[in-house]
């Protein structure tokens, strides 16, 4: 409940915290829906182990199937669950397909055959021409529009005008942010309790010590293939929102710098956090759109802070905030039984 | 016979580790698998397990050809091992440790639960509490396993492997590094053991394997060398050479 | 006719490459146990110190300062941050090297800017060389011999010379060599210099043929593990086939059916690690279920 209030909380927030720095409201939206990614990559490296580095192919597939679907199948009624949804099954059905080829190899095998296979797409994808339109990519595509029993939203609307001060007004927030927030929130919370279920448990059984697992009974490697595949279905999601969103689709969204964007941020904010990955996004997503525009060398900065966290943060920003955190509360403990046996003169 | 082996053998290029091994082991025995170091008890546990891949030779579990079988699918039809060095989860409690063995032998190899909680599962704590019980960790339950004395992580091996319910208990020298007094409490759990199930064991102590096994056998360079009750062992001549180059048998602890 | 020979020329150019970065990487792995993702920043290092100090000095001096700038980069490296990488679990090795690759490369563009640069023209070596029926650049023929004769040096050095055995002896058994006394530790910087030193040296003298720009590094370190992979990690040998292997593959490729040029590298990465994931030459550790 705790967790459901507060990312409530921070989304309702979240996009007024940029007009106070004067305006970039939509970057608001994209660093929702690409938080969404980075939650199933950090599925993938903090839960069950697993360094991808072609997790592009995700996010850029269901990028292209919905766009592609909006285009082709349906441009008359462009409906948008339906793109999204075809946008993440094509990625989930990707993921099956690696991963089932990939699971079943280690470490740094296990990266580089990921890499393989991003790349393989890449270049197809941009050579392909007619389907993809190669490097200027996929525009101009119809407009998704979200039914919703008896009516029909275009999820670029407005909300209601509502003057706040010097955070702007309510119109400043589309749709689309509120439809991304919500999003968000049911991956944020359908992740906890993922992590937390039986299946979880295993996983994380899994990744504290493989051999004793499958030798108490586990098939690891299918564990890891579901794990792949929810990673993907989750990422393929977020780059199927993102199509639509932006309007536009390129064959950066498959290219090895996004794939490794997902891995900073994700590093950054926290592995094997909850809200580390949303944190991390937000944060250098942020970082990325200021100080490019003011700054030649951001991606310097970045590089800093990313092998900066590695070697001093291990944890993660976020995962280095919590355990200090329960540090402190322990100590506090420690010192009330201390307190408590001294007033009552009981055994120390 | 509950398992048997036939011409089971283990080549690594050349080197061969087991050759020829014709073994069988009757439900209920305790069976134990001696011999100098370097015969190669090991590696026959770990084909008998499915750690490792057997180069010839067949398998049979309850009558069935189990050679091909992976060592995850052994521990379902009943065939666990604790290890020559304790392999547990360090990170988690005794009681958390028994409990993921168990619930493996309750969900099965895989299960995409990805909603439910696995403390619905009544059976998988009742599991593990007896799997604490029968090797005396009680004690000891909640402690993190990364934490327990070597002894503690020994005992805990084996309740992990007995949380999946086992009909071959295969146990790889149980009693390793342990304090005479530890080597004897753990010596009285495992004959306790027996007692609902087979248990093969490999040891070095002889004082051990004399006291509770129902029968032994010897290898020696990869090859069985010897089957025979306790006292056969004792007597037989080939075996006093192969271990102790012809001393007498006094001093092989009768 | 004409145009498959030349294909087959510029694949072992190509390939070379591949094999002078790939040896560097598999020596490091083999011995340090270090997956080293930065590695392509030193060939784009040695290729840029080699265009400051051809554009003053002429193209051999840069062939000296190259792979001298860089092995000293390298032991900074090696001294300063990744020391207590060695020998930690894949994964931290692999996003701290990818992080300081991305350090490497914005600087240089920070440095350099982001286009391509050129070589200056190579005096006297700018000629092309009359093979029967078709001409060839002379320098590029240069190239490959200059690659080969350092592979064999650098293949002496780790037969016949002390430190190579140690280093060879450390990839089967670190700890063993240690308690047998080895200075394993000196052995390793200097191993790990060599390395970079030698992706150093063919980036200074690869970039007249290829030109130079800050990612040109990481573009040659992608294919250089495809290369790693399909050779056998931490075989020498193995880096010599499969660079060579993959070279042809792509410049035949490029030939045949250009689209297909890139994909084809990957498609037989993914093979090997299906099919013999030790590679070609690699020995058989445990690198799957």
């Amino acid at each position: 409940m705790r967790v459901a209030l507060l990312t409530l909380i921070g989304l309702a927030l979240f996009p007024f915290f940029f007009h106070a720095i004067d305006g970039y409201a939509g970057l608001a939206t994209q660093i929702v829906i690409v938080s969404i990614a980075s939650i199933g990559f950090n599925f993938l490296l903090g839960y069950t182990g697993l360094l991808s580095y072609g997790h592009a192919m995700f996010y850029g597939s269901g990028g292209y199937v919905a766009a592609l679907m909006l285009i082709r199948v349906m441009p008359q009624h462009p409906n948008l669950w339906l793109a999204v949804i075809g946008g993440t099954l094509a990625a989930t059905a990707l993921a099956l397909l690696v991963g089932a080829l990939a699971v079943r190899l280690y470490g740094i095998y296990f990266a580089l055959l990921t890499l393989a296979f991003a790349q393989m797409i890449f270049f197809v994808v941009e050579q392909s021409q007619d389907w993809t339109n190669g490097d200027d990519g996929l525009q101009n595509f119809p407009t998704a529009l979200l039914p919703v029993g008896p009516y029909t939203i275009d999820l670029g609307t407005p909300l209601p005008a509502l003057a706040l001060g010097p955070f702007g007004n309510l119109s400043d927030i589309k749709l689309w942010y509120v439809f991304a927030a919500v999003a968000l929130l049911g991956v944020i919370l359908g992740m906890r309790a993922l992590t937390r279920s039986q299946f979880g448990e295993v996983l994380t059984a899994i990744r504290e010590n493989e051999e004793r697992s499958s030798l108490i009974g586990f098939n690891a490697a299918a564990y890891r293939l579901a794990a792949f595949a929810i990673s993907g279905a989750l990422t393929g999601l977020s780059g199927a929102l993102r199509a639509l969103y932006d309007g536009t689709v390129a064959v950066d969204a498959v290219g090895i710098d996004r794939s490794g964007s997902f891995v900073i941020y994700t590093i950054v904010g926290g592995v094997q956090t909850l809200f580390g990955p949303v944190i991390g996004t937000g944060l250098i997503m942020y970082l990325e759109a200021v100080l490019s525009a003011q700054i030649s060398y951001w991606r310097l900065i970045e590089g800093v802070i990313f092998v900066a966290v590695i070697i001093f943060l291990p944890a993660g920003i976020v995962g280095t905030l919590t355990r200090k955190a329960a540090e402190r509360a322990r100590q506090r403990r420690a010192l009330l039984a201390e307190s408590l046996r001294a007033r009552t003169g009981g055994p120390t | 016979m509950i398992l048997e082996t036939k011409g089971l053998g283990k080549s690594f290029g050349r080197f061969a580790a087991n050759a020829d091994i014709d073994f069988s082991v009757a439900q209920g025995e305790l069976r134990a698998v001696i011999g100098p170091n370097g015969a190669g008890k090991t590696t026959f546990f770990n084909m008998l397990s499915g750690t490792t891949e057997a180069t010839s030779g067949t398998i049979f579990f309850k009558g069935n050809d189990v050679t091909k079988l992976s060592g995850t699918r052994r521990v379902h039809i009943g065939i666990a091992k604790a290890f020559q060095t304790a392999n547990i989860y360090p990170e988690q409690t005794v009681r958390q440790n028994c409990r993921l063995a168990a619930l493996a032998h309750k969900q099965g190899a895989f299960a995409l639960e990805i909603v439910r909680r696995s403390e619905r599962l009544a059976d998988v704590d009742t599991l593990a509490e007896r799997a604490i019980e029968q090797l005396e960790l009680t004690n000891v339950a909640d402690v993190r396993s990364g934490d327990l004395a070597h002894g503690d992580k020994k005992r805990l091996d084996i309740a992990i492997a007995l949380a999946t319910q086992p009909e071959i208990l295969l146990l790889d020298e149980p009693v390793a590094g342990m304090s005479r007094d530890e080597a004897r409490k753990t010596e009285a759990l495992v004959r306790k053991l027996a007692s609902s199930m087979t248990v093969l064991i490999i040891e070095h102590d002889m004082d051990l394997i004399m006291g509770i096994s129902d029968s032994i056998t010897v290898l020696e360079s990869g090859r069985v060398l010897a089957n025979g009750t306790p006292a056969e062992i004792r007597a037989n001549q080939r075996v006093q050479d192969a271990y102790l180059g012809g001393h007498s048998e006094a001093e092989m602890g009768a | 006719m004409v145009a498959l020979t030349q294909a087959l020329l510029n694949g072992l150019v190509l390939g070379l490459i591949y094999v002078a970065i790939a040896v560097g990487l598999t020596i490091v792995f083999g011995t340090l146990r270090l997956v080293n993702f930065a590695h392509g920043a030193f060939y784009a290092i040695g290729a840029y110190i080699g265009l400051v100090v051809a554009q003053n000095w002429g193209l051999g001096p840069a062939l000296l300062a190259a792979p001298i700038g860089v092995a000293l980069f390298a032991v900074l490296l090696d001294r300063v941050l990744l020391r207590p990488f060695y020998g930690k679990d894949v994964t931290s090795q692999i996003l701290v090297t990818f992080g300081i690759a991305l350090i490497v490369e914005e600087t240089l563009r920070l440095i350099f800017g982001a286009t391509t640069q050129q070589y200056p023209a190579l005096a006297g070596l700018a000629t092309s060389v009359s093979l029967g029926p078709f001409v060839y650049p002379a320098y590029r023929l240069l190239f490959a011999a200059g690659v080969i004769v350092m592979l064999v040096l650098v293949w002496l050095f780790m037969e016949k010379t002390d430190y190579g055995l140690i280093v060879r002896a450390g990839v089967r058994d670190r700890t063993m060599v240690q308690l047998l006394g080895g200075n394993i530790r000196q052995a390793s910087t200097i191993v790990f210099a060599l390395g970079a030193a030698i992706a150093g040296l063919v980036g200074a003298a690869a970039s007249p043929i290829y030109s130079i720009a800050p990612g040109t590094g990481f573009a040659f370190l992608v294919p250089s593990f495809v290369v790693v992979v399909v050779g056998g990690l931490g075989s020498f040998w193995g880096a010599v086939l499969g660079g060579l292997l993959i070279g042809e593959l792509q410049s035949l490729t490029t030939l045949a059916f250009a689209p297909a040029a890139n994909v084809i590298i990957y498609l037989c990465m993914a093979l090997v690690l299906l099919l013999r994931p030790q590679g070609l030459l690699g020995e058989s550790e445990v690198i799957r279920q």
